[in-house]
């Protein structure tokens, strides 16, 4: 009896020590896999097939719509198994910046290597991370299928305005635009500029509105970016270097515009939606006349996804619709490197890439690679179908093409988010 | 030997506690003194708290949340008080076990607050379903006629989630009690010739006050700190303290983070002074 | 007011949501001011039932929440015990201690402990994540197990042990018999609260582990309401299910439940 509790006594108490011993010594924790990435040599490219066959390759990817995650199982998941036996471990997400976190905390907890291989990701969140040094370098531009991508191109070589640096690859390509109900409105009583968005506004009170600008939401600061260009007299100016001195002297005339925008908008701007879906939600119910999307289908893969109405049609302005590319990237922790550059090459691959803009596949964003770079006919011409099958629902190329304006140094992203916050939102 | 085994029995649990928690809480606040290892900042200053408390963009921001989340959470609170004292106080007298209604209440606690916020949503905004039937009734042309009643400028929506969801879990505390000892004293302040109305104010509510104080401050806690309703059923601007301290911790600006992390402890910081005055206020009433 | 109408006016509350989650999850392209779907579709939520990473997230939120349940009574039953039957220096304090948690704000301590894990190997381990569920569970458990301790008459464990039974013999005969009420009411609680966790798991899982809150709220970041409805209903079934099933234990006084807000 005695020496039964003296034996349990004893292991309670060697369990305590360890753990406060385990809490103490941080760092001793061993890493979960070694990692290969040191090793990899990105010119050898069959050597990192080699090293990526059986590897499970985790995907970081915004997991709020049922029909784009059904698109990366059937697509990525499937050619993945078939072609180099890799297991695509697809992890949703609310919101990308949750991965953005889970780095630096690894970071911050001196881990080497970590959970992520491989992130979709833009903007902000790319900005963040190679501040912060947490990228895998040198691999984008030395990607086979790279030779489909126009590096040239400074919508492609820049992310809001921060250098990519091969730091990360292209997935897709979108431009702002605008959706309406073809139900409720003919194309000819569509307002094609700022200045006649501000007379529909106020013709049809509190049927108009915005997504607020903030971290998260870059359409809405894209939106109030755009306006920037038209009050300015031209996005040509706000190319190149951030210029203090051209944002002193227009913001005050942006400001005006918006509080002049605001008592015809929705709940006369008390409020606003914070997300893209909100919008879409109510415009859907008719609460407001016009969404926002970035989508090369439009509304197609929206309309697939039951978010607004059969009859909605996506259409731009006559100018200074801001168009971008988004991307996949490596951290430099990723448990599995290997299988992640394998992926981040089929993402370019041009028949999937022709598959990946069709609304009824579900993704409807559009090319990452520029469809003029394929040589081979085959290929060619397979790109070019689809993307004369985009639907009635999708804005017209030429449109797009119009009014297509590329991004401007990301200085003026914050500028104008802390700027509508004090001169707007809060007024 | 006693004293040993004592100390063995909560050891466990301590330890989860203290270690866990404790050690979390430590990080936090060197956080929120700049200590940002990952940007190989190191220094430690109070710099975070200032602006938070004063600075320009900050320190307006912070005054505004710190008093809208009063706000909805002392109105959310009191509310879910008041009408479940009010429910208690009407059906204290029956004679059986409160089955029914404990049970219906219990199943409440099914449902977690995010859920029901986006339940709220679907039933409650100027094109859910309630819209709908007013339209459909005749009662509403277009969606905007509808009272902004979720995502609205005084955090109604978030108060009423709330309030649907704290009226049964108080109920529970306060059936709780009744059941056993409230019916006895009841029945003798009726023999001694105790009307309704003074029964309920001079017997139940003495009697109830202990556990529905006590409740009620983990319901205004939990709602001053709680940030899933007030993102889904809340708007941008006035934003809870909860939607602040995230926002700040989730900023792509990693040096954000200290704010955010300042934010949050100053938020916890005025929870616990609540919490403790109620405490001392409490023992001060039970001595006198 | 009377009795029934409170009853029937709760009941009607808590079936209102439910009743449209199942309409929405159903329902095609329902847009105001349609007052009834026109379009009906139960693929969506087919598919939801058979997607493996849906069944996957299902049974890790199980094989978590249970093992939450089991841990805490395994650690709140020693410490419950303690500080309602014995009075000491320090009791107070300690009581305060399990109480902070409840009252300081998951967002203040979440990352914080997702570095404390990654440093200990635990981030990403269904160990790790059951781990850190203890924090906001066990206050409950113990606060649970407690006020029914406050009620437990110690006698009869005093007697078996004259009587010659051990120390396990009283525990499991005796102990676990009186307060069985309380430890499954407790043990359904750390489940509840295990379940409905989204913050810690996303921290601590680091994605390695997913459950079916992150499906869900990345569902809700998607704005499709039919996906919604049927993550939700997904979510809320297996918690009314079990609240049912230890509905008539939770109604009993002798448990002392001490349900979270």
């Amino acid at each position: 009896m005695q020496t039964r509790k003296r034996i349990w006594n004893l292991a309670v108490m060697l369990g305590l020590v360890s753990l406060i011993i385990a809490s103490c010594g941080s760092n001793a924790a061993t890493p979960t896999s070694t990692p290969s990435s040191t090793s990899l040599d990105i010119n050898n490219w069959a050597g990192i097939e080699q090293a990526a066959n059986g590897q499970t390759v985790n995907w970081y990817i915004w997991g709020g719509s049922d029909s784009i995650n059904r698109f990366v199982d059937q697509f990525y998941g499937k050619a993945l198994k078939e072609r180099y036996n890799i297991t695509l471990n697809r992890v949703p997400m609310a919101d990308t910046v949750d991965v953005v976190n889970q780095l630096l905390s690894e970071k911050a907890a001196g881990k080497t290597t970590g959970a992520v291989d491989l992130i979709w990701i833009n903007g902000e969140n790319f900005a963040s991370l190679k501040q912060a040094n947490l990228l895998r370098a040198d691999w984008g531009q030395s990607l086979p299928n790279s030779k489909y991508v126009n590096w040239a191109n400074p919508a492609v070589n820049l992310d809001f305005g921060e250098p990519v640096e091969s730091l990360e690859s292209p997935w897709s390509s979108a431009q702002f635009q605008f959706i309406y109900d073809s139900a409720k409105l003919q194309a000819s009583e569509l307002p094609r500029s700022y200045a006649a968005l501000k007379e529909y506004a106020c013709a049809n009170p509190g049927k108009v509105t915005y997504i607020a600008p903030g971290p998260g939401a870059f359409q809405g600061t894209r939106f109030v970016k755009q306006a920037l260009f038209e009050v300015s007299g031209g996005a040509e100016q706000w190319l190149g270097k951030f210029n203090q001195q051209l944002w002193d002297q227009w913001s005050p005339k942006l400001w005006e515009y918006f509080n002049q925008l605001e008592g015809c908008l929705w709940r006369e701007g008390s409020t606003y939606p914070k997300t893209e879906n909100e919008l879409h939600s109510l415009f859907a119910n008719g609460e407001v006349d016009f969404s926002i999307t970035q989508a090369i289908a439009g509304a197609g893969s929206l309309i697939k996804d039951n978010l607004v109405p059969v009859s909605a049609r996506a259409f731009v302005f006559d100018d200074n619709m801001i168009g971008d590319f988004n991307y996949v990237a490596i951290p430099s922790t990723a448990p599995n490197p290997a299988a992640a550059l394998v992926l981040a090459n089929l993402i370019l691959d041009p028949e999937l890439q022709a598959a990946q803009i069709l609304p009824e596949n579900g993704f409807g964003l559009g090319y990452g690679i520029d469809p003029t770079k394929v040589s081979d006919p085959a290929l060619a011409a397979k790109l070019s179908n689809a993307a004369q099958q985009l639907g009635d629902a999708a804005t017209p190329a030429s449109d797009l093409a119009k009014s297509l304006r590329s991004d401007i140094a990301a200085e003026y992203q914050s500028l104008i988010e802390q700027g509508w916050e004090a001169n707007v939102l809060r007024k | 030997m006693a004293k040993w085994r004592r100390w063995l029995g909560l050891a466990p649990a301590s330890i989860i506690i203290i270690g866990l928690f404790g050690g979390s809480l430590g990080y936090g606040i060197a956080q929120s003194l700049g200590w940002l290892p990952f940007l190989g900042q190191r220094q430690l200053s109070l710099a975070a708290y200032r602006n938070v408390l004063a600075g320009e963009q900050l320190g307006g921001q912070w005054w505004q949340a710190l008093l809208f989340s009063l706000w909805v959470s002392l109105a959310a609170t009191l509310g879910s008080a008041l009408i479940c004292l009010g429910l208690l106080s009407s059906i204290a007298e029956r004679q059986q076990q409160y089955r029914g209604l404990s049970t219906i209440s219990n199943l409440h606690l099914a449902i977690p607050h995010s859920v029901w916020a986006m339940a709220l949503l679907l039933v409650l905004s100027q094109s859910g379903i309630f819209a709908r039937i007013g339209f459909g009734l005749g009662w509403l042309d277009q969606p905007s006629d509808f009272p902004v009643l979720v995502r609205d400028r005084w955090g109604i929506g978030i108060i009423m989630a709330y309030i649907t969801k704290e009226v049964p879990f108080l109920l529970l505390i306060g059936l709780a009690t009744l059941r056993q000892q409230g019916r006895e004293y009841l029945l003798v302040a009726q023999s001694l010739g105790a009307n309704r109305w003074q029964r309920v104010r001079l017997v139940l509510w003495p009697l109830l006050a202990p556990s529905l104080i006590g409740g009620s401050l983990l319901v205004l806690s939990f709602i001053f700190g709680a940030y899933e309703v007030p993102a889904l059923v809340g708007v941008r601007y006035p934003e809870m303290l909860a939607t602040m301290a995230l926002e700040l911790f989730l900023n792509p600006d990693l040096h954000a983070r200290a704010e955010g992390m300042a934010v949050s402890l100053l938020m916890s910081l005025i929870i616990l002074v609540v919490i403790g005055l109620a405490w001392r206020w409490r023992r001060a009433e039970q001595q006198s | 007011m009377s009795y029934r109408i409170i009853v029937w006016v709760l009941a009607l509350i808590l079936l209102v949501p439910i009743a449209v989650f199942l309409i929405y999850a159903f329902a095609q392209g329902w847009f105001f001011p349609a007052l009834w779907p026109e379009r009906w579709d139960s693929g969506l939520f087919l598919r939801q039932l058979a997607d493996p990473q849906l069944r996957r997230a299902f049974g890790q939120s199980l094989i978590i929440a249970t093992g939450v349940s089991i841990l805490a009574l395994v650690l709140g039953y020693p410490a419950a015990r303690v500080l309602e039957l014995q009075t000491f220096r320090g009791r107070g304090l300690i009581y305060g201690l399990f109480f902070l948690p409840t009252v300081v704000p998951s967002v203040a301590t979440g990352i914080g402990l997702n570095i404390v894990f990654l440093r200990l190997g635990l981030a990403g381990t269904l160990f790790g994540v059951m781990l850190v569920h203890l924090i906001p569970v066990l206050p409950y458990v113990v606060l649970t197990l407690g006020s029914s301790f406050a009620r437990y008459d110690r006698n009869y464990e005093q007697q078996a042990a004259v009587l010659g039974a051990s120390p396990w013999f009283v525990f499991w005969r005796v102990s676990v018999p009186m307060l069985l009420p309380s430890l499954v009411v407790a043990g359904v609680l750390a489940f509840l609260i295990s379940w409905s966790q989204y913050v810690l798991s996303l921290l601590i899982g680091g994605g390695k582990i997913i459950t079916l809150p992150m499906l869900l709220f990345a569902a809700a970041s998607g704005g499709n309401q039919s996906l919604i409805a049927s993550l939700s209903l997904i979510f809320i079934a297996p918690l009314l299910i079990l609240l049912g099933l230890v509905a008539r234990y939770l109604g009993s006084p002798a448990t002392g439940a001490t349900p979270r807000p």
